[in-house]
């Protein structure tokens, strides 16, 4: 009968007797499992609690969105009786504009720009609901509705960034200053993603939302809307909903353009989604890199442990002992490993899994969160975790109790083993003398040993190389960018006008009732409001003693478009400037900005090029809004040749010269108009100064100066820094277990050769610089090879997320020099000095007992 | 050359204390060839790694060379054992990695000795294995691998040889050879100071010191007389 129990305490007793590295291998399966049981949920948590989420706020099923400057009457659009269609269950019409906001307080400026949202407060929000956490504030109610009265509730996150809380005040476009009462969350906005959809901090985009009526007073455009929310039946055919309201919309508003998506087009959905799918895909990639790390070491102690039994091995054959059991000893020492790491590593996840749920909370605020113990995660960790590095001893084991008795029976010197991959310093020659030999030739000694700890090294480096290659990528991409935003007119501000005005100044009176000094607001009557004349209020920043402006604004175009080339299209923000006399021009890596014969040319991304298949010269159709009648614009399709191809990495942002061609007065058929300018402070004069003052300019929706973005990418880059520091602590943790693993077994292996170095006079610093010379080989392969793995792992993650999600933007898969070199020092530096922490065990070795041990 | 005063080794071992050498005082001068003989645990490997300032004793003076090598500093006995003392050992624990002109090379290197390869290379030679350098140790017959564990011995020049069991793990004839070659090296000058159990070895030695429970119980010539290496047998 097996004596369970003896076999248990021998083996514990096996465990004992080398528990430094039984515990570096534990720690690293430990990481694994643990960030396999942690994080391997994340996905479910997150989709869980996003469809939760959704499901509470009545997201919308379809949006219906009218060209910028296109607005419809709103008792005219609920004549359409929509509402009834079968399968809607609920609709929402809102207005929703540009704004800028200005939410300084205490002597913080913080004028940014953002949305403004009229919301059906009288009928009760049901699409797109606004949600108020505790404490912060009520949502708007019908008392909020009047002519006087300017109450708000702000997207949360922005609140929450600046500490707004109710009671607070914001300026909006036009000076007018509205009261808070709520921070809230909405649907459409669990992560700001601007029209444009170019990356920006939650802090940086104000989204405010007012009573429908407010708005409607607020930005001039009494009764109008420009956007409607559907929320369908469950079951209900979306694609029929949706072609009844194209086939209604159209019918009864034939000059008016506009789109409609679906609640899987939404951006900010999609993304979060996906983000969810993806990062579960990066976190098992490290967790399982960190098990094969743990494996790497488990193989390699196991050997050793099989090693240093071979005798008691041997005398177990001799003693008839089956095999299986000879071999149960050293893997249930493998088991043992496995399972306390195992043990370990559910710890390690039980803390990943509150620390990153919290962080979760903070950095993804929704209003519903499901972040229940992930049972299969930790299931599917522990079966990995105890698996993986128990097969790794499976293989060291096998050999060992397949060589016949008499072989491992033995002592003394007739147990001398080959000297592995030794011959080869006779063909190649080393320099140096032969103590300086010596590393290499260790190495060589054992080219299992070393392979596999330069690969449980790369394990590490790799991951480090991948993630702070996203990050250089990204960095890279956004440099690019500022390079293409940059590269002339740097300290340029561009501003979104919030209708189309005559570029010409002085063609209207800047007039507006509501500002008119001494003006009797009462007394207008609203159809008798004049357009202000914002070109014109900016000519004037320019003149004088001391300008604000360095020049009167550049007049430009800037409209919303889609290129369609074959069964490819792609939606693009499309610029029209007077390519001669702009501040700025796009950068060219092709073609030029003009095409010499006058018709129209266009000048594209790179990667819009890249994804319609585009080259110079080509033609290719453009669907652009083509102005109607005075309340709108309807789409129309024209063909134009691409002149250029740009380098900014946006694939949207497509340019077209608009003074050589008659395609601003014959397509679009709004010529002598301008909705965006471009302007340059004076000498002396802060873009901040000049934000401040066009602030307070009617007709101005949105000023940003182009050096923002950057600030912005920078802001919204410190959080993915802060990940990288912990993970590159991780990774050197890992890096620093493995190799300290490999250096205590050698350590082990070769204590007898440490006491006859020591009874030779060698000392112990002679010793130990000897073995970092050892470990500095091996790092330095080892992160070699990590980061050749880390690059093709980046390029694959990359290529994987550009597809699903990133095909907005071109990138170049990028690890900078100084990533390069930080990797390969940590690996290094790690790796090298590990055997310091072998000088101890060396001070304390019994020389003479060391030296007389028979093996 | 070599002088103990009333030398004791204790070991601790739990509750019990073990005495390994109990006040042995011994002097061995320049050129002789001493076997230490005794039974197992009779502390003989005790005496000859206190020698070799492998270890230090409990109580007792130990000089060599003159200098009192129980007041010197841990750092100042790597010193001694580079320039005063070499070992030879029952298991040559020569490195693995290295080969036999290596092996040799390494302790000239150590010494920083000049021309460390052609002076390894002679002292092979002299061992007789001028034909076997480049080979690595497990490539190398026990007496092979022994000799070239002497031959790293006496590549350091340095004037005392301690040699543990040296002939333990080899056959007769292979013993013999190891034999001669220590015996070659008390001729030219050296101190050697052979441990063993073989009582046959002994018979070669200038001076026995026989050892049994960590006393000394006999110093003097061979009992049964000087023998030569080619009498012995075992």
């Amino acid at each position: 009968m097996v004596n369970w129990n003896m076999w248990l305490r021998w083996s514990w007793r096996d465990l004992r007797a080398r528990w430094l590295q039984v515990t570096a291998i534990a720690m690293i399966i430990a990481l694994g499992t643990g960030v396999f049981a942690g994080l391997g949920g994340q996905e479910k948590w997150r989709v869980d609690s996003l469809d939760e989420s959704y499901e509470r706020l009545n997201m919308y099923d379809l949006r219906l969105k009218f060209n910028d400057d296109t607005y419809v009457d709103q008792a005219e659009f609920e004549a359409l009786g929509l509402e009834e269609l079968p399968g809607v269950e609920a609709l929402e019409t809102r207005l929703v504009t540009q704004t800028q906001v200005d939410a300084s307080e205490n002597g913080d400026d913080i004028l940014v720009q953002g949305l403004l949202i009229g919301v059906d407060v009288a009928a009760g929000n049901p699409v797109n609901t606004l949600y108020v956490p505790d404490g912060n504030g009520r949502l708007l109610a019908d008392t909020d509705i009047g002519p006087e009265k300017n109450i708000a509730v702000l997207e949360w996150k922005f609140a929450d960034h600046h500490g707004l809380e109710p009671g607070a005040t914001l300026e909006l476009s036009g000076g007018h200053v509205v009261d808070l009462v709520g921070a809230v969350h909405s649907p459409e906005y669990f992560q700001i993603i601007p029209e444009e959809g170019f990356f920006i901090d939650d802090s940086e985009y104000a989204v405010v939302f007012v009573p429908l009526a407010t708005a409607q007073r607020l930005t001039q455009h009494p009764g109008d809307v420009n956007n409607v929310a559907f929320l369908l039946e469950d079951g209900a055919d979306a694609a029929a909903v949706q072609a009844e309201v194209e086939s209604r919309v159209s019918e009864s508003f034939p000059a008016r353009g506009f789109e409609i998506d679906l609640r899987d087009d939404d951006p900010v959905a999609e993304i979060l989604y996906s983000d969810a799918e993806n990062d579960q895909v990066t976190w098992n990639t490290v967790a399982f890199l960190f098990l094969i790390g743990a494996s790497l070491g488990a193989f390699n102690l196991a050997g050793r442990i099989v090693e240093a039994q071979r005798r008691q091995i041997g005398i177990g054959m001799a003693l008839g002992v089956p095999r299986r059991w000879i071999a149960f000893r050293p893997l249930l020492v493998g088991f043992q490993i496995a399972v306390l790491g195992t043990i370990f590593g559910l710890g390690v996840g039980v803390g990943l899994s509150l620390l990153f749920s919290s962080l979760f909370e903070t950095l993804l605020p929704l209003p519903y969160w499901d972040l229940s113990f992930y049972v299969p995660g930790f299931i599917r960790a522990t079966l990995l975790g105890v698996l993986l590095p128990f097969l790794a001893t499976l293989i060291p084991v096998w050999r060992a109790v397949r060589v016949p008795p008499i072989d491992a029976i033995q002592s003394g010197h007739l147990v001398a083993k080959g000297g592995g991959l030794s011959w080869v310093t006779q063909y190649v020659p080393i320099p140096g003398k032969s103590f300086s030999q010596m590393p290499v030739k260790n190495l060589l000694r054992s080219p299992w040993r070393t392979v596999l700890t330069m690969f449980g090294i790369a394990m590490a480096i790799a991951l480090l190389t991948m993630f702070v290659g996203f990050l250089d990528t990204f960095v890279a991409t956004i440099e690019q960018a500022e390079d293409a935003y940059l590269h002339e007119g740097a300290d340029r501000l561009i501003i979104n006008l919030n209708s189309f005005y005559p570029s010409a100044p002085g063609m209207v009176p800047a007039v507006d009732a509501e500002v008119q000094p001494g003006g009797d607001k009462q007394a207008v009557d609203s159809d008798l409001l004049v357009m202000p004349d914002p070109v014109g209020d900016l000519v004037a920043l320019a003149q004088g003693d001391n300008p604000l402006l360095a020049a009167a604004p550049e007049t430009a175009l800037f409209l919303g478009g889609r290129l369609i080339a074959g069964d490819t299209d792609l939606e693009v923000a499309l610029e029209l400037h007077d390519m001669a006399t702009a501040i700025w021009r796009p950068d060219l890596v092709d073609g030029s900005l003009t095409l010499e014969s006058g018709e129209p040319g266009i000048i594209i991304s790179e990667k819009a090029a890249e994804d319609l298949g585009l080259s110079v010269g080509d033609t290719v159709q453009l669907e652009h809004p083509q102005q109607s009648d005075e309340a709108g614009f309807t789409n129309v399709v024209t063909e134009v040749t691409v002149s250029g191809i740009h380098n900014n990495p946006l694939r949207a942002l497509t340019y077209m010269d608009s003074a050589t061609t008659d395609f601003v007065a014959e397509r679009l058929q709004i010529q002598g108009v301008t909705n965006y300018l471009v302007v340059q402070p004076a000498d002396g004069v802060s873009g901040d100064d000049v934000k401040r003052v066009l602030f307070e300019q009617h007709g101005v929706a949105a000023v940003q100066e182009i050096a923002d973005i950057s600030e912005a990418v920078d802001e919204a880059l410190k959080i993915f820094t802060q990940v990288l520091r912990i993970i590159q602590a991780v990774v050197v943790f890992m890096a620093f277990l493995i190799a300290f693993n490999s250096t205590s077994i050698s350590v082990d292996e070769r204590v007898r050769e440490i006491a006859t170095m020591f009874a030779f006079g060698l000392r112990i610093r002679t010793v130990t610089r000897m073995q970092m010379v050892e470990n500095l080989i091996t790092g330095t392969l080892g992160t070699l090879i990590g980061m050749g793995m880390g690059w093709i792992m980046l390029n694959a993650m990359l290529v994987a997320r550009i597809e699903e999600q990133l095909a907005d933007f071109k990138f170049e898969v990028t690890v900078a020099p100084l990533t390069l070199l930080v990797s390969l020092l940590l690996g290094v530096l790690t790796v090298g000095l590990t055997p310091l922490f072998s000088i101890r065990r060396m001070r304390k070795m019994d020389i003479p007992s060391t030296l007389r041990v028979m093996e | 050359m070599i002088k103990l005063e009333n030398i004791s080794k204790r070991y601790e071992m739990g509750e019990i204390t073990v005495s390994a050498l109990d006040g042995i005082s011994l002097e061995v001068g320049k050129g002789e060839f001493v076997v230490v003989l005794g039974p197992s645990g009779s502390g003989k490997t005790t005496l000859l790694n206190i020698i070799g300032a492998l270890d230090v004793p409990t109580e007792g003076q130990v000089h060599i060379n003159g200098g009192n090598l129980s007041l010197t500093k841990k750092a100042n006995r790597f010193k001694f054992r580079r320039e005063t003392v070499s070992f030879i050992f029952q298991t040559f624990n020569l490195f693995p990695s290295l080969t036999a002109l290596e092996n040799v090379q390494f302790v000239l290197d150590m010494a920083n000795e000049p021309n460390s390869r052609d002076k390894a290379m002679a002292v092979l030679a002299d061992v007789g294995l001028g034909d076997r350098v480049e080979h690595f140790p497990h490539e190398l017959s026990g007496g092979e691998q022994q000799r070239v564990a002497i031959a790293r011995a006496l590549a350091t020049g340095n004037p005392v040889l301690l040699a543990d069991e040296p002939t333990g793990e080899l056959d007769f004839k292979t013993g013999i050879q190891i034999l001669e070659l220590l015996k070659r090296q008390a001729e030219t000058g050296k101190t050697v100071l052979v441990v063993t159990h073989n009582r046959e070895i002994s018979r070669i030695a200038d001076r026995v010191v026989e050892l049994s429970s960590g006393k000394i119980v006999s110093d003097g010539p061979p009992r049964t007389g000087k023998a030569e290496i080619a009498e012995l047998q075992w």
